[in-house]
Order: structure tokens, then C-alpha cells, then sequence
């Protein structure tokens, strides 16, 4: 009696075991702004990151260093696109057991928050933050350089906008000028329509006849569309977010301004834009590295939509980045425990640093050794109320 | 721990931020010009540190006092009007400052890069302190002496005669002046000792983020500045390091877990508890510990 007490003690053991080895959990943090103006961007990368780690789970989780499986899980915290909190958000999650933060939204927290980290890795002499940031949505160019520990996923836009207009210059050889409406004071609208679009244009012929400004919280743009209506521009480029894209758009219907090509800001090519103004919108031609044209991007848009969020460029980078940490956390050999945490930071970090070519949804996406990555991409246009792929360079 | 100690970083510099607003507050004037100081501060010391390798210490001092010159040289034409008219001339100061930086570039070579303030872009790698071998433990301490040594001051300035004429003024100004008071300098005092202190706590807050822009320093800030003596209370400078826990501590750090309504509950807790404090979380005296020494030592003085 007491040896079959004992078998079967042995075997309901045994049989535990791998219950026990997959119930360790493996945290990665999400953070950015999901509350305020931009709040929709921050819903949908944590609807993204829930998606995509539901999915792994679903498929068995990740393989540790020691052969047994863990669960993934995610937390998304708002930093209300703050910077100071965003750095409080990100030394908040430090302080957690999560293995590497996928943030922030805002390229103006994003900034503040890469020169908190170590600048370079290994600099004894450097007191900044030892800790990975995988970033999904804030897109400014140039930003990782600022620290060895940050990675990003978002989409090359001066790759995009330069072969954009060469397409462009060879689709409407007629047109010859373009006038920029920028979004002012917000740090990556500004940036990209300075720094990516103009360069693009001016490189493939087009002349600038005039630039329009004006801030995030505007409401009123006569004056700019005016000034656009008197230069008669046959390319508009609006480098803005949705919210004052729309505004601008309906104001240059309201003053019958029909310039032969419309083009906008990568993070406008979202269901932000069609529901504020899709008739307005029609036509307007954007480069994203995110539209649902295979089974798989079909699939992860469905998956992001059944948790309450939508993908696109941004979300979907948020997505691809669970994905890709999975792999590296697989290839990394982590440990997954409480002794091991700040090893395990390490090797995520020095496993995306290796990283020469990372999975994607519109296929292979390149890793850059400073950190960045160049993308596939498709130009979208809006059409009757939905995004349309106009061109795919890479078929 | 870091955590932590990140948080009474963000607490300490706005304790900064919401004293320079306190010294203006007690002689009846609501300045909306505090941001405005910050930023100017926050550009002056940045720039010394990471433009022309200066320390820290010199850097935010630099940055004080020369925060407290403009806000005298300002100082003097807006406080010719009050009330609501001088809340308007400070605030288009604040915005004119704000402006100013966002169209200011200057930038040095260093180390092969280009660093200093660049319009729009901002002002990147501020990073005296970990470049400097400087944990996140003495960043905070070296924030609580300067926030420490400026309590101090305006606590022994309080129980002087100079508190007092501070506050005469900000009680009747017609009586102060009948006996003899001068307005004019009284209150531009006021403002220059509020623009070094602002000053200072933006010189400060722009090492602690590392990365600064003329957005993060507009009228939100502004109010934030003046919110925090008022909600605290003028009755001491306590009444502002309590609001800014209360406000950094608990409603925006504490709730964050409320994600979407944690902005709706910030305004309504705020609101509730002007309701049921309305002069202020520590009310419009001092704290009864801290006035019975004050008053013991008075009664020394009479006595002696």
C-alpha cells in the first residue's frame, strides 16, 4: 500500500513537472501614450503586444535555456506621450521583473528617455539605465543612435518618401511643384517634413513653392490653405497627424484646392484619418510598412482587432516585435529567473544587436547596426473610405 | 529602489518649480511667468554643462541668477497691472519665452557632434550626470539639498520681517503702503527671487530628463506652478511640497494604473479637495508645531 502511495506520488510528480517548468513567466512591458490626443496610438500597440503574445501562448510559449516552456506576459502602462513620464514609466518597469520595455508612442518621450540609458554598453564610466527598449511607434529618425540599449522597429521614412516621390516623378511627369503643410511643433511631423519629405522631393525635381505651418492644437487653417491656393502647387505633401490632417484637408475642400498628388505623414495612414475625414482624405497616397495584403498580416489584424485595438504601421510593429523577441529569447538561452534577471536583460539586448534580418509582416525586415530598421513598405491611398494599395516597390 | 528614487527626482524639481510661484503668491500676485523662468533655466544650465563643460553646481547657479535678472527686468513693467491683466502679461511672457526656444538654435561641436539647442528639435544629450559617474542615489540627494537649502531660505525669510512685508502686501496693499511699504520693490523682489528659484529647478529638471524642447515648458506647466502653492496652501513652504506629492506622487504616479481615468480623476480630485480645504491642503497659517517654535522664539526676543 505504502509503495503504490509512493508510485503514485512519483508519477503525479513526474506528470507535474512540465506544469510547473510552464507556468514560469517571461514579462515584457509595453508602454506609451494611451490616454490623450495621441492615446489611440499607445490602445492599439497594447492591443498588438496582447495579440501577439495570446498567439505564442496559445502555440506553447517560449522554449527556455533549460528546455522548458514559459508563458509570455505583457502590461501596458500610459506615459500620456510625457517625457518625464515616460523616464518614471520606464524606471517603474526596470524595476519589475520584465526582461525588455516595447515603447514608447511619442518621438518627444523618446528622446528624453534614450539619454537616460547607458550611451554605450560596457561603459563602466556611464551611470545610465542597463536596460533594453525595443521601440514600436516613435518614429523620428535617428533616435537610436542615442544608446546602445535601444532598438527599433519602426519603418525607414526617408527610404519610403525618396522612392515615394521617384514613383511619383514617373507616375505624373507633369508635375513639377509641391508645397509642404507641416505640423510644427511636434517632433516627428517636423522632422519628417524638413529632414525626409522636402529632401525627397527637391532630389527628384519637384521645386517647392511654399511651406505652411501650424501646431497640433490648431483648429483653424484658412491662412495656410490660402497661401497653398495662391501658389497652385501640383503636389501637396501634409506632414502631420491625423487630427490636424484632417482639419488642414477640410479647409483645402472648403477653398477647392485639387492638386494633382496629395501625399501625407506616415502615422496618417490610419482608421484615425478615414473616420475624421474619409471624403477629404480620398486619394491622399502614404507609405506605411503596414497593410493587410497577405494571410499572415490579415490574420494579425484580425487577432489585434478581436483585443479592441487596429493595426496599423505603428500597431503593427508592436505585433512584430513580440514576434521577434520570442525568437530571441529562444536563441538568447534565457533563464527566465529571479536570480537571473539582469543577465537576461543583457542577452535580449546583445541578442537584438545581432540581429542582421528580423521576421515581418510584409516580409523580412532588416536590422541596422545602429539599431534601426529599413523595412518593407507599400504605398497606400485612400479609397472610398479605406486604405487601398496603390504600389508595392518590392513586387 | 530606482523607481523610487526617480520619483522624488520628479517631486524635487517640482517642489522648485511650485516654490518659485509661492514667494510670488504671498505678495498677491499670480504669476503664469514661472514656465517661462524654468525654461530659461533649464537652456542656461543645459547649455553650460553640455556646451562648455561646466559642473552642475555652477551651471544651475549660472542659470539662477540669470533667471533672476530677466525676471526682474520683467518683473518691473508687469507688475504694473494686477489681478487677471497680470496673469495675461505673464502668461504672454511664458509663451514668448517658449516661442523663443522653439525658433533658437545654437549648436557647438563636441566629441563630433553637434550638441546645444536646436529650434523645434530640442535640445539633446544632456547628460552631465551619467557621463559624470553619477547614480541615481546622488542625483536625488544632490536635488533634495538644493530643494532642502531653498525651503530654508524662504522658511527663515518667512519668519523675518521680510516674510512679513511679504505678506502685508499680499494681504492689503493700501495699508502697506500707507505704512510706508514700497510696492514696486517688494513685488519685484518677490519676482526676482521666484525667477532664481525657477530658474534653478529648470536648470536641475534638464539634467534629470536629459532631452529638452520648448513644448514640454507652456501653459500647462505654467498652471501646474502656481497650482501647487494653492493647493498646498500659503500658510508655509510646506503647503507646496505636500500638494506636489499629492499631485506628482498619488495622482499622477499613484493612478496610473487607471489608465484613461486617471486624467478624469486627477481634475476632480483636485477639485474636491479645494472644496473641503479651500485655502489649501495646510491651509493659509502656519502649522501649529512650526509657529509655536516661531512664537517661542519671539517671546525670547521680547523677553531678552
Amino acid at each position: 500500500m505504502k509503495l503504490s502511495t509512493l508510485v503514485t506520488a512519483s508519477v503525479l510528480a513526474l506528470a507535474a513537472a512540465p506544469v510547473v517548468a510552464a507556468d514560469k513567466t517571461i514579462n515584457i512591458a509595453g508602454f506609451g501614450a494611451s490616454s490623450g490626443v495621441v492615446g489611440i496610438f499607445g490602445q492599439n500597440s497594447g492591443a498588438a503586444m496582447a495579440a501577439a503574445v495570446e498567439k505564442i501562448n496559445a502555440e506553447g510559449g517560449v522554449t527556455l535555456a533549460d528546455g522548458s516552456k514559459a508563458m509570455l506576459a505583457t502590461e501596458f502602462y500610459d506615459d500620456r506621450c510625457n517625457a518625464e513620464e515616460g523616464i518614471s514609466v520606464l524606471r517603474r518597469i526596470a524595476s519589475t521583473d520584465a526582461l525588455v520595455a516595447v515603447g514608447p508612442t511619442c518621438s518627444n518621450v523618446a528622446e528624453p528617455l534614450f539619454g537616460i540609458l547607458q550611451a554605450k554598453v560596457d561603459d563602466a564610466g556611464d551611470t545610465g539605465l542597463q536596460f533594453p527598449v525595443f521601440t514600436d511607434v516613435a518614429i523620428k529618425g535617428g533616435l537610436a543612435g542615442i544608446s546602445e540599449w535601444v532598438f527599433r522597429n519602426t519603418p525607414s521614412e526617408a527610404t519610403m518618401y525618396d522612392n515615394l516621390f521617384a514613383w511619383i516623378r514617373e507616375t505624373h511627369p507633369d508635375a513639377k511643384t509641391i508645397y509642404g503643410g507641416v505640423e510644427e511643433d511636434f517632433a516627428h511631423s517636423r522632422f519628417t517634413w524638413y529632414s525626409v519629405m522636402k529632401t525627397a522631393a527637391e532630389a527628384h525635381g519637384f521645386e517647392v513653392v511654399g511651406e505652411a505651418q501650424w501646431l497640433l492644437n490648431d483648429t483653424n487653417f484658412s491662412n495656410q490653405a490660402r497661401g497653398m491656393r495662391r501658389a497652385e502647387p501640383d503636389v501637396v505633401a501634409i506632414s502631420a497627424h491625423p487630427f490636424t490632417t484632417c482639419g488642414m484637408l477640410r479647409e483645402m475642400d472648403r477653398q477647392r484646392i485639387e492638386p494633382k498628388v496629395l501625399v501625407g505623414l506616415t502615422s496618417s495612414s490610419s482608421l484615425e484619418t478615414l473616420t475624421g475625414c474619409a471624403n477629404e482624405a480620398e486619394g491622399i497616397i502614404i507609405p506605411t510598412s503596414f497593410a493587410p495584403v497577405n494571410d499572415e498580416a490579415k490574420a494579425a489584424a484580425a487577432a489585434v482587432e478581436a483585443k479592441g485595438g487596429q493595426l496599423d504601421l505603428h500597431s503593427a510593429s508592436a505585433w512584430e516585435n513580440i514576434m521577434i523577441l520570442k525568437d530571441v529569447i529562444e536563441a538568447a538561452g534565457i533563464e527566465g529567473t529571479a536570480e537571473s534577471l539582469e543577465e537576461d536583460r543583457r542577452k535580449i539586448r546583445d541578442g537584438l544587436a545581432t540581429l542582421t534580418e528580423a521576421p515581418g509582416l510584409l516580409g523580412a525586415n532588416k536590422r541596422m547596426p545602429d539599431g534601426e530598421a529599413v523595412k518593407p513598405y507599400v504605398f497606400v491611398n485612400a479609397e472610398s473610405g479605406n486604405w487601398e494599395v496603390l504600389h508595392n516597390p518590392g513586387s | 529602489m530606482d523607481f523610487y528614487l526617480g520619483l522624488l527626482q520628479i517631486i524635487g524639481v517640482h517642489t522648485l518649480l511650485g516654490l518659485s510661484a509661492y514667494v510670488v503668491l504671498l505678495t498677491g500676485q499670480v504669476s503664469m511667468a514661472q514656465a517661462g523662468f524654468y525654461a530659461i533655466g533649464a537652456y542656461v544650465a543645459a547649455m553650460c554643462t553640455a556646451m562648455f563643460g561646466f559642473h552642475i553646481l555652477p551651471a544651475i547657479l549660472v542659470a539662477g541668477f540669470l533667471t533672476a535678472a530677466v525676471a526682474c527686468v520683467v518683473g518691473f513693467p508687469a507688475l504694473r497691472v494686477k489681478g487677471l491683466m497680470l496673469v495675461v502679461a505673464t502668461l504672454a511672457f511664458g509663451e514668448m519665452v517658449r516661442l523663443f526656444f522653439f525658433n533658437f538654435t545654437w549648436q557647438v561641436e563636441r566629441g563630433g557632434e553637434l550638441i546645444g539647442p536646436n529650434g523645434a528639435e530640442g535640445f539633446r544629450a544632456i547628460r552631465f550626470f551619467p557621463e559624470n559617474g553619477w547614480e541615481i542615489w546622488h542625483v536625488t540627494g544632490f536635488i533634495w539639498i538644493v530643494v532642502a537649502v531653498v525651503m530654508g531660505a524662504l522658511w527663515w525669510i518667512d519668519n523675518t520681517r521680510a516674510g512679513a512685508v511679504l505678506r502685508a502686501v499680499g494681504h492689503d496693499e493700501t495699508a502697506a503702503q500707507s505704512i510706508g511699504l514700497n510696492l514696486t520693490a517688494v513685488k519685484v523682489g518677490a519676482m526676482t527671487l521666484g525667477g532664481m528659484i525657477a530658474g534653478m529647478g529648470g536648470g536641475i529638471y534638464a539634467h534629470t530628463v536629459t532631452h529638452i524642447e520648448h513644448l514640454v515648458f507652456g501653459v500647462l506647466l505654467a498652471t501646474f506652478a502656481i497650482a501647487y502653492p494653492i493647493l498646498g496652501g500659503l500658510g508655509s513652504v510646506f503647503g507646496t511640497l505636500i500638494a506636489v506629492i499629492f499631485i506628482q506622487g498619488f495622482l499622477v504616479e499613484g493612478l496610473r494604473f487607471l489608465g484613461d481615468w486617471r486624467s478624469l480623476l486627477f481634475g476632480a480630485l483636485i477639485v474636491l479637495a479645494m472644496n473641503f480645504r479651500p485655502t489649501g491642503l495646510l491651509g493659509e497659517r502656519m502649522p501649529r508645531i512650526f509657529k509655536r517654535r516661531t512664537g517661542e522664539k519671539l517671546e525670547l526676543k521680547e523677553a531678552e
